[in-house]
């Protein structure tokens, strides 16, 4: 009996936090269904449901064409991010180059806000000539998410057993080989959940992504949306369903995520 | 698999013969962290020396360094009243915002924990708005917020509670509220799960001690779950400084630092002076002053958080 009350006090206790955190997403999903009189009805719901507004937002905004670049852009940069960061990871853990200092200053660098690096990878990218390209973004991303793929790469790298690379040592494998064909086997969710983290980050940018870039052709998605909120006639219904358009892709990764992650584990905590 | 496996073997040992012979080994053992030197110096060592540089130069977005201006920026700097109240404005906010946000995210990841297996499946719940897109954050709250037709509006007015509608992202107060409430919703999940995971490595054992002891609740969670993570807490609240800090995003969407220059954090000032009126000379200026501001401000939880490590170990 007691039990059953603490935990009706409970459930009264997470329903509102359920429903807050719910309300924003429901709330767009409830307009994009919404015609342009039903939008300004303040009810919550559509009085009359309309499907035009989906097409309505691919015809009108290019989002397909700015979701392409996002997914383009944050997929390579993040693969790059992995190819920089897992060497210099397994370096600096466990061939002990480096050390203390490199990883502090990893750590250092990822608190400086990103407005520090704004004005200058602009005339980089200027001096480049990718200024207003995709690759540009790509290697800004790419670099710029390492400190973040370190810090996340090292515990999985940690939680390894020496002996493995010990044995392969032994075996006469070189340390590059043993990192590729043993030990990255080994922490291969850690890898992939770290992959996955950096490419949400870059798909999410906005700040780099509005600076350096300022043609269609080359615009991700989140500048396209906020240019779409930024003309006069918005037509919030369309607003609505490019912004569902463009989390999808991210929330039906992190629900893949969520059960690679707890496989990924279990498996690891069987051997 | 095991042929395999004696091929790879054989395979790592001539691999292993050439490198010897080809490579000197100190040369060899630099390029593993070739590709971490590579980016951080591309984006912070390469931006830190060259905003160095423009700080103290005539510079605009088209043409950078015509001329030493000397400490002109940064007199300018720190004698404009607009941008000292936008660094003030900054600091505040990553300040109380992030501190609201751990004493909430603490309680709901208590919550969480008490629940058990739900805890568990709400958790991956909590988690979409982490992984959602600033900008569509703010778009939906805008949505949620805006005077015409906006969901607040509309219940409060449909209950009576107010006569019309407000604007409440024309409103100075209301704005930031409205900016942090938005900030609320997409980093409180993150906190969440940083003190679940923290609650998680308390040993089972201890509480239990407690209770045979005849510990109530509010005694054991004093004086116990409060002191073993204490030292988490701060390194969380750390984080979510640091992160505050970053504030762009939802200014741009939500006010664009509006109403007058009421939002307008120090981030969205300085890029609003390298991007839209290309003063990047002064904008680099304005960058270091941020920058060592944020370093101060940090600087005591930093402190709080080395004092709880060692009060621990």
């Amino acid at each position: 009996m007691r039990l059953g009350t603490r935990h009706l006090w409970l459930a009264m206790a997470t329903a509102p936090i359920v429903g807050f955190f719910a309300l924003p997403i429901l709330y767009l999903v409830a307009v994009s269904f919404k015609t342009k009189d039903d939008v300004l009805s303040g009810n919550f719901w559509p009085t009359v449901p309309t499907l035009a507004n989906w097409p309505g937002a691919f015809e009108a905004a290019g989002i397909a064409g700015f979701i392409f670049n996002s997914v383009a852009v944050s997929v390579l940069g993040g693969l790059l991010t992995i190819a920089l960061a897992l060497p210099s990871s397994y370096a600096v853990l466990r061939l002990k180059i480096g050390g203390r200092w490199l990883a502090d200053l990893t750590l250092s660098s990822y608190m400086a806000p990103p407005i520090v690096a704004l004005i200058p990878l602009f005339f980089l990218l200027k001096a480049a000539g990718l200024l207003n390209t995709r690759a540009g973004l790509v290697l800004v991303y790419g670099f710029a998410n390492v400190p973040v793929a370190f810090w996340l790469l090292t515990p999985f790298l940690r939680r390894t057993p020496i002996e493995i690379e010990q044995a392969a040592a032994m075996d006469g494998a070189g340390p590059l080989r043993t990192l590729l064909q043993i030990v990255a086997p080994i922490i291969a969710p850690g890898i992939v959940a770290t992959l996955i983290i950096v490419t949400v980050l870059s798909y999410n940018e906005f700040l780099f992504a509005s600076a350096f870039t300022f043609s269609d052709a080359t615009r991700t998605l989140p500048v396209g949306i906020s240019l779409f909120q930024g003309d006069r006639l918005v037509n919030f219904g369309q607003m609505a369903a490019a912004s569902l358009a463009g989390i999808a892709p991210v929330y039906l990764i992190a629900l893949f995520m969520q059960r690679y992650l707890i496989s990924g584990l279990a498996h690891g905590g069987v051997k | 698999m095991t042929a395999f496996a004696a091929d790879a073997l054989r395979l790592g040992e001539t691999r292993r013969t050439t490198r010897r012979t080809i490579l000197p080994a100190r040369l060899g053992r630099a390029l593993w962290i070739a590709p971490i030197i590579l980016a951080l110096s591309v984006t912070t060592l390469y931006p830190t020396v060259f905003l160095l540089a423009l700080a103290f130069s005539k510079s605009t977005l088209g043409k950078p360094f015509r001329g030493f201006v000397g400490i002109k920026h940064f007199a300018t700097t720190l004698q404009d009243p607009l941008f000292l109240s936008a660094i003030g404005r900054s600091v505040a906010y990553a300040l109380s915002t992030s501190l609201l946000q751990l004493a909430l995210g603490f309680v709901i990841a208590l919550l969480f924990t008490s629940l058990l297996k739900a805890g568990r499946f709400l958790m991956s719940l909590v988690l979409l708005p982490l992984m959602t897109p600033p900008v569509m954050v703010g778009v939906a709250w805008k949505l949620i917020l805006a005077p015409a037709g906006g969901l607040l509006n509309g219940t409060l007015i449909k209950y009576g509670v107010i006569p019309e509608p407000i604007s409440f992202l024309g409103h100075p107060l209301l704005a930031w509220l409205a900016i942090a409430l938005a900030d609320l919703w997409q980093w409180t999940p993150f906190i969440v799960i940083l003190c679940f995971a923290a609650l998680s490595t308390i040993p089972e054992g201890v509480h239990e001690a407690a209770l045979v002891d005849g510990a109530n609740a509010w005694q054991r969670f004093r004086h116990i779950t409060l002191p073993l993570v204490a030292a988490p807490l701060s390194s969380i609240y750390l984080l979510k400084l640091i992160l505050s800090f970053k504030l762009f995003d939802l200014v741009y969407i939500l006010t664009f630092g509006g109403p007058g220059f009421a939002t307008t954090s120090a981030g969205f000032s300085i890029y609003r002076r390298a991007i839209e009126q290309f003063d990047v000379g002064r904008a680099a200026a304005e960058t270091i002053v941020y920058g060592l501001v944020i370093g101060l401000a940090t600087l005591p939880v930093v402190r709080l958080h080395q004092h709880f490590e060692r009060r621990e170990s």
